[in-house]
């Protein structure tokens, strides 16, 4: 299908389904926003600045000041201007995934345009964190805006992107590396490239747990000690994923935005999606996929219980926080799956088509 | 020495694998482990869906379960001195005579609820009515509910307790003494200062419409088709409600209806000091719903009891025999409440607002028991909640009560829908892992014989997961298209518009009749990979439900189950072909049909009480099964 077609039907659909009227709880869902990118949040805090207070003294207003700065003079925000701009942000993000892929390929059009654009503008872990108008949306924006920059060899509109992404989000700092990596190289896919293996196959072995309950269990002055863990804990993924897959660094950033939606502190239901959006840009890795099936199977039964158990305890107040905790645990599992999924598949696609008679086992 | 342990070291690093030969064995072991899982995979689904189902049957075994018991230790029930007496009693007689009279008279249901707020105004407590009117697909109904707030003596009134009484009571009759009861105790209990809550007394009119429109004012929440007055008298909130439902002359046991809407029970607490402060405060034994123990009443006991008249004597006269068919039929009849999302009674309208309620029924009999019981009763049960300083948190919320002191824990019950939906993500798997395998057929035998050990090659093939997708989505919208048809004004209550609905639906997917076989070498069937997508799908779908209504996932699971796992397409004629689809369009849509007034029942639940079973049979159950007879009919 035509991407020139499908590109503009797909967004006028965003934009149709942007203005219709749909349910006020979206905004307040804690599976769609986070309290760092919720937009009462901030229309609160833009008001609040708006009328001379510091909207950071509350503890309301986790936003970055850069969006402060921006919807308090540039940009007001109502209805019509925040429905337009996150979908122009979703819009510019697919475009920004197409252009990637392109420039993975070495071509100027193909024929995968339009699965790509619709992989990313119909994914309901994208889409409906979009509707909550939560800006992580804005941040997946300028994470495929310096991801794009970057394959096409523009250094500073790259950088600029991830510094402003930074600005937005800290933990997006594990994406300097490989970025400037990605910069310093060319994206062309070369996962498949025969080459020497002097060490073994190891497997990842990834302790998922969530912060929020971890934290309510912890005595008061163990905080800033786990805090910093937790934090270093993001950071030691950069060096062994960027020196592993360095020959296709582009696949590198793909795991690194794996384990970013995994183990950030705050995550939403738009992290996985970006991860799983990611996922179309490397079709050549789908027959490698260990247990593709199994994965998505996990994140149905986790994108079911989140809402479920998170309705059960807070409205209908029959189950306690455990219910829920169970549910998010099963959906870092669900993460992990995936991300072990195409770390398996990123290195195995370098052994190839196996004759026959010969097995492949890790040690 | 050294020769030993060099041996044992050998065998060790052969054991573990970390040596040449090891990693042989070690790859030829796990080949041998999967090879043995996946021939017997068919045998793990058999075993998993009749360990399920057995399980399921074994759930009214006598002797399971333990006696229920108070969590709650605020709670104290029973250690109250009652005094409520026979000039109370009086005092319901008189006013079950006006009521009488007015119903003698033909009075409308506004004069009764006018003539109510007269009684309360007299006795001191401010009173008001509420009149709605409710406008859905099945017409216009109108009432007037009557209600009365009764602030406490001592206390801010910040909580309340809500005693409620129906006009229609849910056998059909009139619920006068229903009403005699509440107004009676409203002017017994204002005479008492040890209220920490506000007591309010509502007499709803109709029996479920009157108390939806009086709780959404009272809590300002909004409902399409419903326009009610607010409410002009305010209180607390409320924590906990009974309401009365009193049809007959006298009675002779309470049961209890605890059933709320979407499978939602209320805190087993309440039920369980109820029963206690029946038993040993009112002397009046308690039932559940209105099932009498068989073995109690000898005379009765052919007409009471379900078990099969046909089995025999010997069999019958066990006292576990009955036991079992009598656990049976409670729970039969819970689930009958909560599968479809029903509630039993006035209450289940409460627990939507984290209001934990339940509905005592005086089962009609010529018995011992009157105003005098039943007053000493909830008196007691009131001073029980009032000791309340927390809402009721700490019994349980997930509970099947099989005799009225007699209940299972969810870790009794829930596994054998687990085990079923186990089953059917096994079958899922196992049919998506066989589709992208091609067993190229051997030519001949002499040529096996020549190859000696050799196996047929399987090879890879890609599978149409796009287009398996895009059925399945189809078959989901075709739903919501039903829903929405079958919800118009036009389609209530008419027979052809559902056999229309029941042929459009079953004809349409016949489609998938002209579909083309693709060569199996170069693409999986579409039937394996929808029928994969399908099992996938459906246990997940019991699975989730099973949290949140056990009963809706019991009958998904015995329902969806066996027809899904053998959903299979046939290679033999059309004739057989169509006979096949023909058994899953029954069962999916035959419903349509079949049972009409249920679907009524369904859809005014969804309209006026917010109750999601409609929506869910047609959004979920129906294109579920429509899945699984796409996948008899497509080419193999």
């Amino acid at each position: 299908m035509d991407f020139g077609l499908v590109y503009p039907a797909l967004v006028a659909g965003r934009l149709l389904l942007a203005f219709a009227p749909l349910p006020d709880a979206l905004k307040h869902d804690h599976q769609l926003s986070s309290p760092l990118t919720s937009y009462p949040r901030l229309q609160e805090g833009v008001y609040l600045f708006q009328h001379g207070i510091d909207p950071y003294s509350g503890g309301l207003f986790r936003h970055s000041p850069l969006l402060l700065s921006l919807f308090s003079t540039a940009l007001p925000l109502n209805k019509f201007t925040s429905a337009c701009l996150w979908t122009a942000c979703d819009a510019i993000s697919a475009w920004a995934l197409v252009k990637i892929w392109r420039a993975r390929q070495r071509v100027s059009q193909s024929s995968r345009d339009s699965l790509i654009a619709a992989i990313y503008l119909l994914n309901p872990y994208l889409l409906l964190p979009t509707l909550a108008l939560s800006t992580s949306t804005i941040e997946n924006m300028l994470f495929l805006l310096s991801l794009m920059f970057a394959s096409q060899g523009q250094s500073s509109p790259s950088l600029l992107a991830l510094a402003l992404l930074v600005q937005l989000s800290l933990p997006s700092a594990i994406f300097i590396v490989p970025m400037i990596l990605l910069l310093l190289s060319d994206p062309v896919s070369r996962l498949a490239s025969p080459r020497e293996f002097n060490t073994y196959l190891s497997s990842i072995l990834a302790k998922l747990g969530l912060w929020w309950y971890f934290f309510t269990e912890m005595f008061d002055h163990f905080r800033p000690f786990f805090l910093m863990v937790f934090s270093a804990h993001l950071l030691i993924y950069v060096l062994p994923v960027c020196l592993k897959f360095q020959h296709d660094i582009l696949y590198a950033t793909y795991i690194l935005a794996g384990v970013y939606a995994t183990f950030k502190p705050y995550p939403t239901l738009s992290d996985p999606g970006l991860f799983i959006s990611l996922i179309s840009l490397f079709p050549e890795t789908y027959q490698y996929l260990r247990y593709p099936i199994v994965t998505t199977l996990l994140h149905l039964h986790s994108a079911l219980l989140l809402p479920l158990f998170h309705h059960l305890w807070l409205s209908q107040g029959t189950g306690n926080a455990n219910f829920f905790y169970a549910s998010t645990l099963v959906f870092g599992v669900s993460n992990g799956a995936a991300l072990l999924d195409a770390i398996w598949a990123g290195l195995r696609i370098a052994v190839g088509n196996l004759p026959e008679g010969y097995e492949l086992i890790q040690k | 020495m050294a020769a030993v342990l060099q041996a044992v070291r050998a065998r060790l690093r052969r054991l573990l694998g970390t040596d040449e030969n090891g990693t042989v064995m070690k790859i030829r072991r796990r080949n041998q482990f999967n090879n043995f899982i996946w021939k017997s995979l068919p045998i793990i689904r058999l075993i998993l869906l009749v360990a399920g189902y057995a399980w399921m049957l074994a759930i009214p075994l006598p002797n399971l379960g333990r006696k229920t018991y108070i969590d709650e230790n605020a709670l104290q029930p029973g250690q109250v001195n009652t005094y409520w007496n026979w000039p109370d009693v009086l005092r319901a007689d008189r006013y079950l005579a006006d009521l009488e009279g007015l119903r003698d008279r033909n009075a409308s249901s506004a004069e009764q609820a006018a003539y109510i707020v007269d009684e309360f105004k007299k006795l001191g407590i401010p009173s008001a009515t509420q009149a709605y009117s409710f406008t859905g697909t099945s017409g216009v109904s109108n009432g007037t509910n009557a209600y009365a707030i009764h602030s406490s003596p001592r206390a801010s009134g910040a909580e309340a307790i809500l005693i409620s009484a129906s006009r229609i009571s849910r056998t059909g009759d009139l619920n006068l003494r229903g009403i005699s009861t509440v107004i009676s105790l409203a002017a017994y209990l204002k005479g008492s200062s040890l209220w920490a809550k506000d007591l309010i007394f509502v007499i709803s009119d109709d029996h479920l419409l009157g108390m939806q429109a009086w709780i959404t004012s009272y809590h300002g929440s909004e409902q399409s088709g419903l326009v009610a007055d607010p409410l002009t008298l305010s209180s607390g909130v409320i924590w906990t409600a009974l309401n009365i439902d009193y049809p007959g002359h006298s009675f002779s046991h309470l049961g209890v209806f605890f059933e709320g809407l979407n499978g939602r029970l209320p805190n087993q607490d309440l039920i369980n000091s109820f029963g206690l402060i029946s038993v040993y405060t009112g002397g009046v034994p308690i039932l559940l719903y209105d099932h009498r123990d068989p073995r109690e009443v000898p005379h009765l006991e052919s007409k009471l009891s379900i078990i099969p008249s046909w089995l025999p004597e010997i069999v019958k006269k066990q006292d576990a025999v009955k036991e079992y068919g009598f656990r049976a039929k409670n729970i039969l009849r819970h689930v009958g409440y909560q599968a479809r999302g029903q509630t039993s009674g006035v209450h289940g309208l409460l627990h939507r607002f984290r209001i934990d309620a339940i509905t005592l029924f005086a089962v009609p009999a010529t018995g011992p028991h009157g105003f005098h019981a039943i007053g000493r009763i909830i008196e007691s049960t009131l001073r029980t909640m009032n000791n309340l300083l927390e809402r009721l948190h700490a019994s349980f919320f997930f509970y099947l009560l099989v005799l009225p002191s007699t209940f299972l824990k969810i870790g009794t019950y829930l596994p054998s829908v687990i085990l079923v939906s186990v089953s059917m993500m096994f079958t899922g798997l196992g049919e998506w892992v066989d589709a992208r395998w091609y067993q190229p057929k051997q030519s001949s035998i002499e040529e096996k014989a020549a190859n000696g050990q050799a196996k047929s090659e399987a090879i890879p093939r890609p599978r149409p997961v796009l287009k398996a997708l895009s059925i399945v989505l189809l078959t989901h919208l075709a739903g919501i298209a039903l829903f929405y048809l079958r919800t118009l004004s036009l389609a209530s209550g008419s027979e052809t518009m559902s056999l229309l609905l029941f042929f459009l639906m079953a004809s349409v997917p016949l489609i998938a009749l002209t579909a083309h076989p693709s060569p199996p070498q170069a693409v999986a069937p579409l039937s394996k990979t929808l029928k994969a997508f399908n099992l996938c799908f459906a246990s997940t779908v019991i699975s989730v439900t099973s949290v949140l209504n056990f009963s809706l996932a019991a009958a998904l699971a015995v329902s969806l189950g066996v027809p899904l796992s053998y959903s299979s397409p046939s290679r033999s004629s059309l004739g057989i072909k169509l006979a096949g689809y023909t058994i899953y369009a029954v069962l999916g849509f035959g419903w349509l049909v079949l049972c009409r007034k249920e679907v009524q029942e369904a859809i005014w639940n969804w309209e006026v009480l917010g109750a999601w079973f409609a929506l869910f049979v047609c959004i979920i159950y129906s294109p579920l099964v429509l899945q699984a007879a796409i996948v008899s009919v497509l080419p193999p």
